[in-house]
């Protein structure tokens, strides 16, 4: 599926942009950023995002607050559990409803083993982007053992829709409990083995050590959150910050870096999947007993909340207004990789073109919304259009040099 | 320090903006200001490095209010304190807070195209998700959009 890159035609003055896509078969998803370059090197960045924007804030308005959990929970395969339970969260602030204890530590080990899949899901792409397709490989592998127990408590792998409003579908029995033990041990054996391959390969090291740094003064002042954050020594988790269900009982360790480049991004992942693994051990160990569920009114009291919930990429903010009625009359779904996206524009300039995939892939942005293809825009006019694939190409061979 | 302290450290700094103010939650302050103050009342809280801008919300209080809403989300440990500004429906405009904090862009460009509230000065005013051939004028989150009239074609 390669292709050249495709000339623009330019007239004086006019430019013309050809783009491929955003519907292409070499591309998993549609999205296009553009990059003003100068030579090798980036002097603009921006985005234009929307090719599979759903509408959902305006859905929502039109269907009760359950049908809503279904939807919402469908924004991100990937965070399914971390939309479904924002919305939860919320909403039963608004109803003043207190959620039974077993069902908040069910919630957190289903959180945390999202977390797990997700990253190994982005060391797997961060590593096939960088061209290293054997370590890839050998995540995607492993990673199916997170899959494999999430199937195993929800009957599914991505959307495991074990929220309700008021608690939770699935409970955890204690032969469960086992499985989801033996699986994190395996895993947290080759966690420690991909820290090693990631600080230690020279030529991954080439890659992003001392690449697409962002000083910790940047990263609080942009408003970078996650992992991102953390890499650059911003200490902010809100599980941490404003604990949430059970993160009030088991407490996450905070990870951070103080390099702020995409090493620190691998390290502070790689280390989040082991602690991940400490915090469901400790919650397998101390599952309240008690019921699953409790009764929701079907009407939510007026008012207005915000709830945010540490995903996977970083915090997750829900706005919820209730009108009083069945219908929710607004609610705000603002992801994390919007706030990453502008923190790293904002400092793609003066980066290498060579560099860009990385530091794209680095913030884990839900490549859901996010395009790939790409406009290059020298001084003299000429403009082309490349695919991301095209692009990551070019990276790999600049390194090959 | 706790959600009360920081909320009441920012309180303090945007003294002379407060036009109203609420405590919807313990761990929540919404100050009301006028559009004209926001750029100053978000340069002091960037200067005394007082949270991040979180998220941006849109309202649309509806034709019969007559008023849109602009809700500037921020996030300090804790705590979260929001400026609100309110603004009629015909003309709504909002200083740009690019010159600030240059992330608040593609905020800025989902507030313009969702509500139709004019960002003065922000530095890119393209669709971040709306079709480039959709109609000008419609607004899709505002109450009165109604999503059937949308003519789909193929």
């Amino acid at each position: 599926m390669k292709q050249e890159p495709q000339k623009v035609i330019t007239k004086k003055g006019e430019r013309f942009i050809i783009p491929i896509g955003p519907q292409h078969p070499a591309l998993k998803e549609p999205g296009h950023f553009e990059f003003a370059v100068d030579g090798e090197t980036v002097t603009d960045a921006t985005v234009r995002l929307g090719y599979v924007h759903r509408g959902i804030e305006k859905g929502v308005e039109s269907r009760n607050w359950v049908q809503n959990l279904y939807m919402l929970e469908r924004i991100c395969g990937i965070c399914s559990h971390t939309h479904a339970m924002t919305y939860c969260l919320g909403v039963e602030k608004l109803a003043a409803v207190e959620v039974p204890e077993r069902a908040q530590v069910i919630r957190l080990i289903v959180a945390e083993l999202e977390r797990i899949h997700s990253h190994m899901l982005w060391l797997g792409v961060a590593a096939h982007e960088a061209g290293f397709d054997t370590l890839f490989m050998y995540t995607w592998r492993d990673r199916e053992t997170v899959m494999d127990l999430l199937e195993l408590l929800s009957g599914n792998r991505v959307n495991y829709s074990a929220n309700l409003l008021g608690g939770v579908k699935f409970d955890i029995s204690p032969q469960q409990a086992d499985k989801i033990r033996q699986g994190l041990a395996f895993l947290a054996e080759r966690n420690t083995h991909y820290l090693d391959v990631v600080m230690n390969d020279m030529l991954l090291l080439g890659r992003i050590r001392g690449v697409g740094v962002m000083t910790r003064d940047q990263a609080e002042k942009l408003g970078a959150i996650g992992p991102t954050a953390r890499a650059s020594g911003v200490a902010r988790d809100v599980r941490l910050d404003a604990p949430y269900g059970a993160y009030r009982m088991f407490k996450p360790k905070l990870i951070l870096e103080t390099a702020g480049d995409l090493e620190a991004r691998f390290i502070v992942r790689l280390r989040e999947i082991a602690d991940s693994c400490r915090l469901i051990n400790e919650a397998l160990d101390n599952l309240p007993p008690g019921d699953l569920t409790v009764r929701m009114p079907r009407r939510i009291k007026e008012g207005e909340t915000i709830s945010r919930v540490e995903a996977p990429r970083g915090e997750a903010f829900y706005f919820i207004k209730s009108n009083g009625s069945d219908l929710p009359e607004r609610i705000k779904v603002r992801t994390p990789t919007i706030c990453n996206m502008g923190s790293v524009l904002a400092l793609a300039r003066g980066h290498q073109l060579a560099d860009m995939p990385m530091i794209l892939v680095g913030i884990d942005p839900c490549f859901s919304c996010n395009d790939r293809m790409i406009t290059l825009r020298r001084p003299d006019g000429e403009a082309e259009t490349w695919s991301w694939g095209q692009l990551c190409e070019y990276g790999i061979k600049a390194y090959q040099r | 320090m706790s959600a009360q302290e920081l909320l009441a450290s920012a309180r303090a700094l945007l003294e002379t903006f407060v036009a109203e103010y609420n405590t919807p939650e313990e761990d929540r302050l919404d100050i009301w200001i006028a559009a004209t103050n926001l750029p100053h009342a978000v340069r002091a809280l960037h200067n005394a490095g007082w949270g991040y801008l979180s998220a941006v919300t849109g309202l649309d209080l509806g034709p019969e209010a007559g008023q849109l809403e602009a809700l500037y989300h921020f996030c300090n440990g804790p705590a979260v304190l929001t400026l609100r500004v309110r603004l009629g429906r015909a003309t709504p405009s909002v200083p740009t807070l690019c010159t600030i904090i240059p992330s608040a862009s593609f905020f800025e460009r989902e507030l313009s195209e969702m509500f139709g509230i004019t960002v003065e000065g922000t530095p890119n005013t393209d669709h971040l998700y709306l079709p480039d051939d959709w109609p000008d004028g419609v607004y899709p989150l505002r109450k009165d959009f109604d999503p059937s009239t949308l003519h789909i074609t193929g």
